[in-house]
Order: C-alpha cells, then sequence, then structure tokens
C-alpha cells in the first residue's frame, strides 16, 4: 500500500511544479481543458495501435493535449472570441468527439470513461516493470522520470519563466520568446497530466496542479518561496488524501482534492491576513473609532453631560448599541454616571485629547 | 421521418431544444462579461450535492438530485467570489481550484456510496456525470420547461437592468442599479438552468450549452437583442439536430452529438460571420482596389 501513496506524493509533485507558472499566468483552466482533451489523444493513438497499454497512447494524449493548447491560442489571436470563452468551446468539442469515438467504435474495449475522469490510483502497483532489477509500479516509473524532468526544466530556465510570468514585455524587450517558453510549459503540462491522469485520473490532475500553489500563492510573495511552499503542501495534501481514503476506504483521488481545498479554506481563513482575521480586525477598528466619537462629543461643551437616547439620536445608534459602548467606557474608567447622565472622566479627558492628534483633529 | 413523431424523440427533443434555447440566451451575458467558465466550474461542483441528494434520500428521483445540484451550485458560486473578492487569487485559478475540489468530493462520496451495502441502485448517478437524454422521463422535461421558463422570464422582466449591467457596471450603479445583486440574479438562472440539465447533458459538457450559442450570437451581431435571439436560436436548433442525430444513430450520445453540432456552427460562424476569417479577408481585397 505504501506504493500507492508513494505515486500519489511524486503525481503531484511533478504536476504542482508546474502548476506554480500556470497559476502565475492565469492558464489554471488551460489545464481543465487539456485533462479533458487528453482523452481524444488517447481515443485516436487507441486506434492506431489497438494495444490499450501501448506508450504510444501517452504521446498521442500529449499530442492533443499541446493542440488544445494551441487551438485555444489560434482563437484567441483572431480577437473574435474571449480567451475564457475560447476555452470553453475548444474543450467541450473534442472532448464529445472523444465520448462519441469510444461510444461508437471502442466500446467493446476496457476503455472506461469513468475511470478515465475518477482515476483509480489504487491500481496503479498492479501494473509494474522491471527498472534496473527491481519490480517497481510503471506509473511510478513515468511519473518519478516527469519530476526530475519537470524540475530540471524550472531550474534550467528559471530566469525565463520568471521573467515571461510577471513581465511579458520585458521579456520580449530583452530578447527571448516568451512564445517558445510557453510551448514548452504547456508540452510538458500535458505530458505529466497524461502520465497523472493514467494513476489518479483527470479531475484530480487539475487539483494537483492548482491546490497546493494556490494555498501557498495566498501565504508567499516570492516566487522561490511559493516553489518550496506549494511542494511542502503537494505532500501534505496527498498524505492527508492518502489516510482519510485508505482508513475510510474512499476514492484517494476524491479524497486528495476534498483535503486539498479544505487547507485551501483553512489558510484562507485564518492565515494572519487572512478573511476572518481582517473581518476581526475591522470590527475591533470600528469599535475603538465609535468609542472615540462619543468621548469627543462629551469634551464638548455643550455636551458636557449626556443621556444614552442623546448618544443614540446623534451617531443614529440603536439603543443596545449604545448601551453596549457606554458599559464598555463606563468600565474602563472614561465616564461616569450620575442618574441617567454620563460624563468625562479625567482619564476619559486625556483620551480625547490623545484621538485628536490621532485623527488629525484640533486640539480642544 | 417516423422517427419524429416517436414518444422517446419528442420528450428528449423537446426538452433538449427548451434547454438550450434558455441557456444560450442566459449564457450570453456571461460571455459578454469575460466569466463563462463560471459554468464550467458550476456545472463539475454540482456532483456532490447530486450524490449527497442521493444519499439523504436513497432513491435516484429527479427532484430531489436537482435540488442537491442547485444547493452545490449556490454553494459553489459562494466559494468563487469569496476567494477572488478577499485574496489575490484570481478568477481562473479560483475556478480550476472549485471545479476539481467539489468534482472530486463527489467522487470520494460515490466511491463511499457503491462501496456500501446499504446504499442500492446506484447506476443512475454516472448519468449525472456523462448525461444519458435517453432515459430522461416526463417529469425531467417539466423540470426542464419550468426552469427555461422562469429564467427567460426573469430576464425578460430584468431586461433593461441585465443589459446596462452587461455593458457598463459603473454607469449602471449610478442610476440605482446594484450590478452585484444582477449578477447573482444571472448566475442563479445559470445554476437553475444547469442542474435541470446535467440528466440531459452532462457535468461536464453542460458549459457548452451556456458558452457557444452566445459565442455564434457575438460572431453574427453586435446589437444585445439580435445577438441573444440568435443565440437562443442557434442552442435550439443544435439541440434538435443533435438529438436527431443520436436517436437516429448509434453510439452517438444525446449530450455530445448536440455539442458537436453547435461546434461546427460556431466554425462557421467564425469563418462567414460578421467579422469572420474570410469575411474579413474578402473585405480587406475590396478596400484595397
Amino acid at each position: 500500500m505504501i506504493e500507492v501513496l508513494i505515486v500519489l506524493i511524486v503525481a503531484s509533485l511533478a504536476t504542482s511544479i508546474l502548476g506554480v507558472f500556470l497559476v502565475l499566468r492565469n492558464q489554471a483552466m488551460t489545464t481543465d481543458a487539456i485533462s479533458h482533451t487528453i482523452l481524444l489523444g488517447i481515443v485516436l493513438a487507441f486506434f492506431i495501435t489497438q494495444d490499450i497499454r501501448s506508450p504510444l497512447l501517452i504521446i498521442g494524449a500529449a499530442l492533443v493535449g499541446v493542440l488544445t493548447v494551441y487551438l485555444i491560442q489560434l482563437i484567441n489571436q483572431t480577437d473574435l472570441i474571449k480567451n475564457d470563452a475560447s476555452i470553453g468551446i475548444v474543450f467541450t468539442a473534442l472532448f464529445a468527439l472523444a465520448v462519441i469515438l469510444i461510444s461508437r467504435y471502442a466500446d467493446h474495449v476496457h476503455l472506461d470513461i469513468d475511470v478515465v475522469i475518477a482515476g483509480e490510483v489504487l491500481f496503479a502497483p498492479l501494473n509494474r516493470i522491471e527498472v534496473f532489477g527491481f519490480s517497481i509500479p510503471r506509473a511510478l516509473w513515468q511519473l518519478g522520470i516527469l519530476l526530475i524532468v519537470n524540475v530540471a526544466f524550472v531550474a534550467l530556465f528559471y530566469k525565463e519563466l520568471k521573467v515571461s510570468s510577471f513581465d511579458p514585455k520585458f521579456a520580449y524587450v530583452i530578447g527571448f520568446s516568451t512564445t517558445l517558453i510557453y510551448y514548452m510549459l504547456m508540452t510538458l503540462v500535458s505530458i505529466t497530466a497524461v502520465a497523472a491522469f493514467d494513476a489518479v485520473g483527470a479531475i484530480l490532475v487539475i487539483n494537483f496542479f492548482v491546490a497546493p500553489v494556490l494555498t501557498a500563492y495566498l501565504i508567499v510573495k516570492r516566487l522561490d518561496h511559493m516553489i518550496y511552499l506549494t511542494a511542502l503542501f503537494a505532500v501534505l495534501n496527498s498524505t492527508l488524501g492518502y489516510l482519510i481514503g485508505y482508513n475510510l476506504d474512499l476514492s484517494m483521488s476524491g479524497a486528495t482534492a476534498s483535503v486539498a481545498f479544505i487547507i485551501f479554506t483553512i489558510v484562507f481563513l485564518f492565515k494572519p491576513d487572512g478573511y476572518i482575521v481582517l473581518k476581526i480586525k475591522k470590527r475591533r477598528q470600528r469599535k475603538e473609532f465609535m468609542h472615540a466619537m462619543i468621548l469627543m462629543l462629551m469634551n464638548e461643551d455643550e455636551h458636557e453631560t449626556v443621556t444614552p437616547g442623546e448618544i443614540s439620536r446623534h451617531f443614529s445608534l440603536t439603543e443596545p448599541e449604545t448601551k453596549k459602548q457606554l458599559e464598555t467606557l463606563e468600565v474602563e474608567g472614561y465616564v461616569t454616571r450620575a442618574d441617567d447622565r454620563y460624563r468625562l472622566t479625567v482619564r476619559g479627558e486625556e483620551f480625547t485629547h490623545y484621538s485628536r492628534i490621532k485623527y488629525g483633529l484640533k486640539a480642544h | 421521418m417516423e422517427l419524429l413523431s416517436s414518444y422517446t424523440f419528442l420528450i428528449v427533443a423537446i426538452g433538449t431544444t427548451i434547454l438550450s434555447f434558455a441557456a444560450g440566451v442566459i449564457g450570453t451575458v456571461s460571455v459578454i462579461k469575460g466569466q463563462s467558465l463560471i459554468g464550467d466550474a458550476i456545472g463539475h461542483a454540482t456532483f456532490p450535492g447530486v450524490i449527497l441528494a442521493f444519499m439523504l434520500i436513497g432513491v435516484t428521483d429527479t427532484l430531489p438530485l436537482t435540488i442537491g445540484a442547485i444547493i452545490f451550485g449556490v454553494i459553489a458560486f459562494f466559494f468563487i467570489q469569496l476567494i477572488t473578492n478577499h485574496s489575490k487569487v484570481t478568477l481562473d485559478g479560483a475556478l480550476a481550484l472549485i471545479l476539481s475540489s467539489f468534482f472530486g468530493f463527489g467522487m470520494a462520496l460515490k466511491s463511499y456510496v457503491q462501496g456500501n451495502p446499504g446504499f442500492s441502485n446506484t447506476q443512475g448517478i454516472d448519468d449525472y456525470i456523462f448525461g444519458q437524454a435517453a432515459y430522461m422521463l416526463r417529469l425531467d422535461v417539466w423540470l426542464i420547461i419550468i426552469a427555461s421558463v422562469a429564467s427567460l422570464l426573469l430576464f425578460l422582466i430584468f431586461y433593461q437592468q441585465i443589459r446596462i449591467y452587461t455593458f457598463d457596471p459603473v454607469y449602471s450603479s449610478t442610476i440605482g442599479i446594484n450590478p452585484a445583486l444582477v449578477n447573482v440574479l444571472v448566475l442563479s438562472m445559470t445554476i437553475l438552468l444547469i442542474a435541470v440539465g446535467l440528466k440531459a447533458v452532462g457535468a461536464i459538457l453542460i458549459v457548452n450549452l451556456l458558452i457557444a450559442p452566445g459565442v455564434i450570437g457575438l460572431l453574427w451581431s453586435n446589437r444585445f437583442n439580435i445577438v441573444l435571439l440568435i443565440a437562443g436560436l442557434s442552442g435550439a436548433v443544435s439541440a434538435f439536430i443533435g438529438t436527431y442525430i443520436s436517436t437516429a444513430y448509434a453510439g452517438f450520445a444525446t449530450g455530445p452529438s448536440i455539442i458537436l453540432v453547435m461546434s461546427i456552427i460556431v466554425f462557421i460562424s467564425m469563418m462567414f460571420g460578421r467579422r469572420g476569417i474570410i469575411t474579413r479577408k474578402f473585405n480587406l481585397r475590396g478596400d484595397a482596389t
């Protein structure tokens, strides 16, 4: 079983390192398109070879993956259709063609679309090959090689990838082809997607490409940090997904994708400048501001003593809100109460002095 | 010709044609706004809703499964809005994340259901991924008709607001139209149409019905009402022809057939449309002489 986990981890590392540049270039949905259209490549290559285990299938699939990218680019260049619409049109057309070809001409063979889409990494260790006398799963061998190739690609073309992701115009000026880098990247994406989806299914491939990257993207700003953190999240997601899938007897691919989303959401909500923290900060700021406003009002001569009613009218607050504000102010010793009227304490007067400076108001 | 009056064909054809007309009209707004792939993400994201509804009810009845799909479509839309509004993640990244995560969650649930002897009759579930129009029942068609007519009526009622929001959201807020509200309205209609259309076309390909007609319309005209009309009609025509092909010939699934017909029309429009590639070439020659 440990082989399944290793396949998952290697697959997630091999995909997510390319995913970094896909996310930075806003090409995540292009990966979605590729992961669907490679089915057409597999079908077409199968018609030629008539062998479901032929390595030609991978080549065919990768070619159709690149063809997909090319078609999308071609349509974009005509300026007739927006980028997102051309992605949606191209991949649905090619996928529909593949589904019809399978159901019409290849229904008798084992080319189960469901397995292609869902994938089942559990079966990966069943299909083995001999490498240097060791028997290892074929998927691990393929993905391992691709991991090395992808890491080497990113290491070799790091500067080019960085510049063409962040500043394509500058890349053009200093004289290297962003198109060439783009197609090299997308070719590797297609090949990796094919190899990975054989093991984990088309949908999880998309998740592998983007989920760890986006989680890392939330936290860090520097590209090199983002790559390391992406690798960390890739390993974390696959390990947790494996454990949950194994223990609850669920689809590993599905479990890993769900875990990836939960981890993204946790980081999104609770990181230092995340959603929840910002909400809390905003609330605290509003409360502090209200305090200062109330105290400053009471610092004016004509409002030396005020009733809660006057305050709620003045700031159009509700009764309970006013009550809560005044209670806090009283507990903190800024105001004192006599009957139903509040007046500033010395401490409160000092506070208004500093508030005026803080908000840049004239001294009283 | 006999086929045209057969009951099964009529049921399926009525359903797909009406669905594609409504989807074409409403999808056009998203195509113009450059957010057409939201439909793709929501289409995939409805899948866990279908499975969860099945787990709760225990049968593959259309109505509860459709409601489950709608609920998860709304949740997915909510997450997409939350992520894009409150972090530096772009729409592109958020869509890919939501699409794959929700669909993966659905896969995990499906494996649980199928590995659990407590659930029987799970075959119907796969129909919602790839669509199985041949098994559409009267009720399915009624749902499609109700959802399509309701969406189109809403679209007509709020036509002016939607038109202004589509082309000039800044102006729309100065004259008192809340763009966020119109956005929610358009996407609610989209989610509704996706949910009722799942059984006909499937979660993966349904986005095509929302994008392709709008694209065709935009290739032939630049007036909003004409674009909408062309979109609706081309969707309906493709659906009818596609359904006919799938009923007449073995091995042509309905959803994919409709989409292939639609793709052919898109291709023709790209060549010969108002700004089409071949049309432009001719115009250039005409100018030169």
